[in-house]
């Protein structure tokens, strides 16, 4: 310490740093709110909500991430340890367990990961319909991050806490305003893990359709097939999800199911070329050669990254069945 | 090792790249299979073709990074055939930033409060911000 500072400087600097320092953190804590939920939203939720079948993993060491999942994993039925988890999810270079990998896991145990919007409502209502939450949060500061895993099992509204499964302490309340404190800095990131069949409370139709389509590219669509059908009775307009089921339908040998879930897509919505054009193929193939021509010019009316593939399969279908 | 991956990674890059062009630029084989759903999502999302090469590319990237972060070799490929494409590509381009859920709580926040008390007495000298 050879600064140009005298020593009575330097000890006001220390002074001044010590109090720069006690505000910021009064600033971060002692001051932070609890986050407001709209009206409806609150009128919507029960004012208790606990998850009492939610078993309990305690972490050692780095292992958040493995027994956050091995939780969720565990009440949605299947049977997986953490040990079994730690070589699947644990990153040894990092000390820790990133957020894809967290998704993917999940996959890969035969369960669907639906990411939530970032809305402290969103929490809430996932909850209240019985889906325990894996949630990040940085216990520290943005400076010096603590990244840690927990898993949201209950709130009490009147109280104003959030009931977390988190590190060594099963079932710890922590007030709204410190919980959203701590997870605001991961963005809100969370998620529930869902058997398929199973759909979150609180996801709009694209945002599920882009969950368990993952989920298919991983697993395949036999083990998809449930989760498209409980989405298409939940929105039986939504185009995208009648084509994704049609799609599913498909892979698993069910032409009628996919002519059928292609029909209703493009009846939901008939500027869906892709429908259109599955449906044309399927059509011919089943030698329903009148479908087929009516479904194939409809797709190649439509203009789109479909187009050009539509017109190919049309002028084939008419070359065939005029040689 | 280093060096000998230092060699092969760009000779496999290229020859995945290469090996992929046929595909892309061959015209659809008239009974090919139906349109699937991520293809669809994919265009719906106005991803360009250069995010597609790279989400290609990014599995071997990932399983490379892996690698070399301690995961055993028997498991790289399961792990990063579980994440969807959009995934593999945010890990291969910052897998580093990426938070990793840790948290040793008691133990690294007690020390850090220790550590801020101590530097407050001048007896320690790790924050530079205390003096």
């Amino acid at each position: 310490m050879t600064g140009p500072f005298r020593p009575q400087e330097r000890k006001n600097a220390r002074i001044a740093g010590v109090l720069v320092m006690v505000a910021y953190l009064l600033l971060l804590t002692g001051c932070a709110t609890a986050p407001q939920l709209t009206p409806a939203t609150r009128d919507a939720l029960p004012d208790r909500v606990r998850l009492d079948d939610v078993p309990f993993h305690g972490q050692r060491d780095y292992q958040c991430g493995p027994a956050s999942l091995a939780m969720v994993l565990n009440a949605g039925g299947r049977d997986v340890g953490v040990d079994a988890l730690i070589p699947q999810v644990f990153l040894p270079g990092r000390e820790g367990s990133v957020q894809p990998e967290m998704l993917a896991t999940v996959r890969r145990q035969g369960m669907i990961p639906f990411r939530l919007p970032g809305a402290f409502g969103a929490l809430l209502e996932e909850l209240a319909a019985g889906h325990p939450v894996v949630v990040m949060q940085n216990l520290a500061l943005p400076a010096w991050p603590l990244w840690h895993y927990a898993v949201a099992i209950g709130y009490d509204l009147p109280d104003e806490s959030l009931i977390l499964h988190t590190g060594m302490t099963p079932g710890r309340a922590v007030d709204f305003a410190r919980f959203d404190a701590t997870w605001a800095r991961s963005d809100r990131w969370a998620f529930v893990a869902l058997p398929p069949g199973e759909l979150p409370a609180s996801l709009d139709a694209d945002a599920a359709t882009r969950a368990i389509a993952d989920f298919e590219a991983a697993r395949g669509s036999r083990a998809a097939l449930p989760a498209w059908q409980a989405l298409a009775e939940r929105h039986p307009t939504a185009a995208m999800v009648q084509f994704a089921l049609g799609n599913a339908h498909h892979s698993t040998g069910d032409r009628p199911g996919a002519m059928a879930a292609y029909r209703a897509a493009t009846a939901a919505d008939p500027e869906l070329a892709p429908a259109w054009l599955n449906l044309g193929l399927l059509a011919s193939r089943e030698g329903d050669l009148q479908m087929a021509r009516r479904a194939l010019a409809r797709a190649a009316a439509l203009p789109g990254p479909w187009q050009a593939r539509a017109r190919e399969e049309q002028a084939a279908l008419d070359q065939e069945t005029d040689g | 090792m280093k060096r000998l991956s230092r060699l092969l990674s760009p000779l496999l890059i290229a020859a995945l790249v290469l090996g992929s062009l046929p595909v892309a630029a061959a015209p659809v084989p008239a009974d090919d299979d139906l349109v699937g759903t991520t293809a669809v999502l994919d265009a719906s999302s106005a991803q360009s073709d250069r995010a597609k090469i790279r989400e290609v590319l990014a599995r071997d990237d990932v399983q490379q990074q892996l690698l070399a972060q301690g995961v055993s070799p028997t498991e790289v490929e399961a792990r990063v055939a579980a994440l969807s494409d959009e995934e593999a590509r945010q890990m291969a381009e910052r897998l580093d930033q990426l938070p990793a859920g840790a948290s040793v709580v008691g133990v690294l926040f007690a020390v850090f409060v220790i550590l801020l008390v101590t530097d407050i007495l001048g007896l320690t000298d790790v924050y530079p911000f205390t003096r």
